[in-house]
């Protein structure tokens, strides 16, 4: 008689692989051929996963068409199958798996679904209190550049060789094209959002840089001479005035950058 | 709110989460998968609005007390601490599994019924009530598939789990009546033999039939919860609260989701049979 664990694993190999003739544990019960019946846990599994991919990108399955989507859902669940029991958590890697199925003919479509994977994730946060400029007052300005700043919960940064913003605002407008084609440009893009809602900001690079680089736990003043490294027109004072201004400041942290990059 | 109705009360899911916190419909309580909150800030938000006026329960569903290797414990203390937010009136899981070392399988799997499998599912009620610093609840599952190792009754597996853990239970009448039917047992009998003295809450659910592929020309039961509470679920209802007394009962419906009216329905049609069968729920 196997071991829990060992027949587990037998369960674990038929119902995540699909295969479950194959891989079926022997002496079940249930039925007059008890290994069909594993193809229910085996559809459940699968089912579940694909439904909840599908709702999270419905943007890309406008793209490339909603059969090719679930179809590469399908191997995806199998092929990657969930490491927590949070399902709204699944699915970060779908978009590279999208980009190696699809590279050749949509060289964009790791960025859109990149993308659209952030807007979902930005649309359920919600803001906390943001910081306000009298704040800063109360720095010294020599210890300013040691600082790290936690930003709203809601905001993710996407560096892309596409204006992949531009077309989702296609699909979110509905706009119906006779013919629309991408053309490769890079664009610096912040999605914001929170309780629901969400907005698509472009950025300058530098501006980017600063932004993405104090999200990641950097310094100011690491997360300014990052700016100036790409843009030497960078205005650290500037970029520091508009995170404060657009309420993105949470919290203000004393202490060392965590060098999150 | 911390005291729970005997009114029913009513699975709430997502889609249904912002038209509740809008209408405030009257409902007993509700009841929400937490695995659904986690990682859904905003969502969480709105149930902590509605906790201040229905009493909510926590069904868990990535607990996985059957696991041979093992819970995850950062997921025990993220329910925890949901939980001292939310302040449930009660807490419950799956007497099943659902994750091997770091995979989650998305689906109810089911145990045999052995000494180890007994010795496992113990270790692991105790390890998440001590977690939850809470009772946990264990629901009996809907089965489509045993076992020919196992050597106990489910419900002189679920006896033995009270004892050895002082866990509470979750009778869902739904999964009784379809295990019955795929796995050719009484299902009356077993509402005999389940362990009356720690039922906490009762579920009510619907199924949808297909065709068994495992024997020709016969007819399996999924525990889908994606239609109306059927016929022997109702009947089986009333006798289970002839045997167990007036418990907390739960309408769930988690697919092809009906409006919230509809749902609230079903809850009112539960309200009006277990007043039938003599018990002041609605008091």
């Amino acid at each position: 008689m196997p071991s829990l664990a060992e027949l587990q694993q037998q369960f674990r190999e038929a119902v995540i692989t699909g295969e479950v003739q194959r891989a079926a544990p022997a002496a079940l019960i249930g039925g007059h051929e008890p290994s069909k019946r594993l193809a229910v846990h085996a559809r459940n599994y699968e089912t579940s996963l694909v439904e909840a991919l599908l709702v999270k990108f419905p943007a890309t399955g406008w793209l490339i068409g909603t059969p090719f989507l679930r179809e590469a859902a399908r191997r995806f669940v199998h092929e990657h199958p969930p490491q927590g029991p949070c399902i709204a958590e699944y699915g970060a890697a779908f978009s590279n798996f999208l980009s190696n199925l699809l590279r050749a003919r949509l060289p964009y479509i790791r960025d859109f679904s990149e993308l659209e994977w952030h807007v979902g994730q930005v649309a359920i946060a919600v803001n906390s209190p943001s910081v306000d400029a009298g704040e800063f007052s109360t720095i010294d300005a020599a210890r300013l550049p040691d600082i790290t700043l936690i930003l709203q919960p809601g905001l993710r940064y996407l560096d892309s060789e596409w204006p992949v913003d531009d077309l989702l605002k296609l699909y979110l407008t509905e706009t119906v094209l006779d013919r629309f084609e991408l053309t490769r440009a890079r664009a610096w893009i912040e999605v914001r959002g929170a309780r629901g809602e969400f907005h698509l900001n472009r950025l300058d690079r530098g501006e980017f840089t600063f932004r993405k680089s104090i999200s990641h736990g950097r310094s100011i003043g690491d997360a300014a001479e990052h700016a100036l490294d790409v843009n030497s027109k960078f205005d650290p004072g500037q970029a520091l005035a508009g995170l404060i201004a657009a309420g993105l400041i949470t919290a203000i942290n004393r202490g060392q950058s965590k060098e999150e990059d | 709110m911390t005291s729970i109705s005997h009114h029913p009360g009513v699975g709430l899911r997502l889609p249904h989460l912002a038209e509740m916190v809008v209408t405030r419909p009257t409902a007993g309580w509700l009841e929400v998968h937490p695995e659904n909150f986690l990682a859904n800030p905003h969502a969480a938000e709105l149930l902590t609005e509605l906790s201040a006026h229905y009493p909510i329960s926590l069904h868990t569903v990535g607990i996985s007390v059957g696991s041979a290797t093992g819970i995850d414990c950062l997921h025990l203390k993220r329910i925890r601490d949901f939980a001292d937010r939310i302040n449930p009136i009660l807490v419950s899981g799956h007497l099943a599994w659902s994750a091997y070392k770091n995979e989650y399988i998305n689906d109810l799997l089911p145990l045999p019924y052995t000494e180890e499998a007994l010795r496992i599912v113990s270790a692991h009620v105790n390890q998440v009530q001590d977690g939850l610093g809470r009772p946990y609840l264990i629901e009996n599952p809907a089965s489509y598939l045993g076992f020919q190792s196992s050597t106990m009754r489910e419900t002189d597996f679920l006896s033995e789990l009270v004892q050895r853990t002082a866990c509470q239970l979750l009778c869902d009448v739904s999964n009784v009546v379809v295990s019955a039917h795929n796995m050719d047992f009484d299902p009356y009998q077993y509402i005999d033999d389940f362990p009356a003295g720690a039922v906490r809450e009762v579920h009510l659910g619907g199924y949808t039939p297909e065709a068994d592929e495992a024997t020709p020309s016969a007819e399996l039961w999924i525990d889908t919860h994606a239609a109306p509470i059927a016929e022997p679920s109702w009947d089986l209802y009333v006798y289970a609260l002839r045997r167990f007394g007036p418990r907390p009962t739960l309408i769930e419906w988690d697919n092809q989701l009906p409006s919230l009216p509809a749902l609230m329905n079903e809850a009112a049609y539960a309200n009006k049979i277990a007043l039938e069968v003599g018990h002041a729920f609605a008091r």
